[in-house]
């Protein structure tokens, strides 16, 4: 027997309780209709006097929002819950009398909580794109990729903590609540660390807020001669470098969480 | 051959001590009882032999290796939870047939098992539409599946009848018999492991107080047992519970049960008559008895806390 075959039965049982019917074609429809509404939002609103570049990042951004949003509700709902409750009502523990060994059974877990999640979000997304503005897509494939990245990265930041919640806890009901905390939360720590980098004149928050979320740079880099930004605008402006040593920067912290959380469920977790 | 060996083993949930320096070697082929009151750390010795529970202390071996993440034995064991959980939404044909691909088994081998333990008319019900008792059943089948060589189930019988319980422990005896199958059960229903263990483990405290075939612990630890029918049990048991020779006393329904020290029964024999007649009761048996299980226990409990 090879040692794939067990896997993708634990896969294949975590892709049937995960997305059981009608819950996977409600979010097909949702990220769909959310990409589209939002994209026409967005292309009207891109200011004239943008770089091609920066609104290829504004159509971009601006598509992301509901499906964004929904993209983060249903990753919360399958790591928090679906993996959570398993723990909690020992199907974990059923999966652990099978010849397989546990970081394996976590990837399965994940794969069906992240990966289905992600590959359903990002192929109706690029497909929009391609469907409004092939143009761009085909101009600025490398600026519509690092809006994905750098937006996603703090999504997946928290859907780390919601794992390591979730495992330390075995049980899915508080680390839902945490991470939806955590994400509006975010919102909120974003406009403190303007305000914070504005009254002192420093870009330090802004740096560090920008290894969490790496879309602050990513926005800096693209709007930083913008008059709308509440910022100076010397006080940074980041090259492309930069902004991808950031967005490395936080897939390395979203890397060491989920590293973290495996090493833990793999030589720690006692059920 | 031994396919468990635990050693010193223990472990502590914060300040409780669960299992605290436990020493068990389970022989291959043998159907082990391992009772205990409750928090006697029965669940947790289970758990580190299965590999979900690492110990603090000490050691456990199973088929050789140690348990914890070893995929290589888990094909070798059958694993029944008291609490069983499966994925809900699957239906019991199917996940079990999943289980089958899983340990490389022929798919037929899930209706077998079904069969087995009676459930092939749910074959095509949800899991989470099965009953507690069903869901036991359905765990049985499934710890059952690869043809395990070693067994271990906690509280395996938990929320069956009576009819599915003596027809499981009938299937328990059967597989020992024909395939081999080696079994450690963790119950408190003493009557039911006496009549399939050849071999039980009493744990207390985190220790195993009592450990052999039951022939040799009955020989150890139910010795000097006397049962007397009498008419006025009450009144004779308190006589006889002062004499310096009584090392236990207890009134059933069928009388009055008392153990003795080493030798001393022939002493009891010649005491009792003058006892009743002292307090004008009526003898109307008095044998040497043998203990059951549940007295078995007792007793090991009784000698261990006394010492």
């Amino acid at each position: 027997m090879g040692k794939g075959r067990p896997f993708l039965e634990v896969f294949s049982s975590a892709l049937h309780e995960d997305y059981r019917f009608p819950i996977l074609e409600i979010f097909v429809f949702l990220y769909t209709l959310g990409t589209f509404v939002f994209a026409s939002f967005g292309a009207a609103l891109s200011p004239q006097y943008l770089s091609s570049e920066a609104v290829a990042y504004t159509l971009t951004a601006s598509l992301l929002g509901l499906p964004l949003f929904i993209f983060i509700i249903l990753i919360f709902k399958n790591v928090a819950y679906g993996l959570g409750s398993d723990l909690e009502k020992g199907i974990i523990q059923t999966y652990f009398s099978y010849p397989l060994k546990r970081y394996r059974i976590l990837t399965a877990k994940l794969l069906s909580a992240l990966g289905i999640a992600l590959i359903l979000f990002l192929s109706i997304q690029i497909s929009a794109l391609y469907v409004l503005a092939p143009d761009v897509v085909s101009q600025y494939l490398g600026t519509v990729l690092l809006t994905y990245a750098a937006t996603l990265s703090s999504s997946f930041l928290i859907a780390g903590i919601v794992l390591l919640v979730t495992l330390a806890l075995k049980r899915g009901g508080l680390a839902l609540v945490i991470g939806i905390v955590l994400f509006f939360g975010m919102s909120i720590i974003g406009n403190i660390t303007i305000f914070v980098a504005s009254s002192t004149g420093s870009p330090l928050a802004l740096q560090i807020m920008s290894v969490i979320s790496p879309n602050f740079v990513l926005s800096r880099y693209h709007y930083m001669t913008q008059p709308y930004v509440p910022l100076p605008s010397d006080l940074w402006i980041p090259t492309l470098s930069e902004v991808l040593l950031y967005t490395g920067a936080s897939y390395v912290v979203v890397a060491s969480l989920f590293f973290l959380g495996y090493v833990y469920f793999s030589r720690r977790l006692g059920l | 051959m031994p396919l468990v060996v635990a050693k010193d083993l223990a472990k502590s949930y914060g300040k409780v001590i669960a299992v605290d320096g436990l020493d068990l070697t389970l022989d291959e082929g043998f159907v082990t009882g391992l009772i205990g009151p409750n928090g006697a750390g029965k669940t947790t010795t289970i758990k580190m032999t299965l590999g979900l529970l690492k110990p603090d202390r000490g050691y456990v071996e199973v088929f050789g290796q140690d348990p914890w993440d070893n995929t290589a034995i888990r094909s070798l064991i059958g694993v029944i939870y008291e609490k069983a959980f499966f994925p809900p939404h699957q239906k019991t044909l199917d996940y079990l047939k999943r289980v089958c691909r899983v340990f490389g088994v022929h798919e037929s081998r899930a209706l077998e098992v079904l069969e087995l333990v009676n459930l092939e008319d749910a074959s095509d019900r949800a899991i989470k539409a099965l009953s507690a008792g069903m869901l036991q059943k359905f765990a049985i089948a499934h710890a059952l599946i690869h043809r395990p060589k070693l067994v271990i189930a906690d509280e395996m019988t938990a929320n069956l009848d009576p009819q599915a319980r003596s027809a499981l422990l009938d299937l328990v005896l059967q597989l020992n018999k024909n395939e081999k199958v080696t079994f450690l059960l963790s119950s408190h229903i003493l009557p039911e492991l006496s009549r399939v263990c050849d071999s039980m483990a009493i744990i207390n405290e985190g220790k195993v107080w009592a450990y052999g075939k039951l022939t040799e612990l009955y020989e150890k630890y139910a010795v000097g047992i006397v049962r007397i029918s009498t008419d006025n049990p009450e009144a004779l048991a308190s006589e006889i519970k002062k004499l310096n020779y009584i090392e236990e006393l207890e009134i059933d329904p069928k009388g009055i049960s008392v153990r003795v020290f080493e030798g001393k029964e022939e002493i009891l024999y010649e005491d009792v008559p003058k006892l009743a007649r002292k307090v004008k009761a009526k003898i109307l048996g008095i044998e040497t008895g043998s203990a059951s299980l549940e007295e078995l226990y007792r007793l090991v409990v009784g000698t261990k806390e006394r010492k």
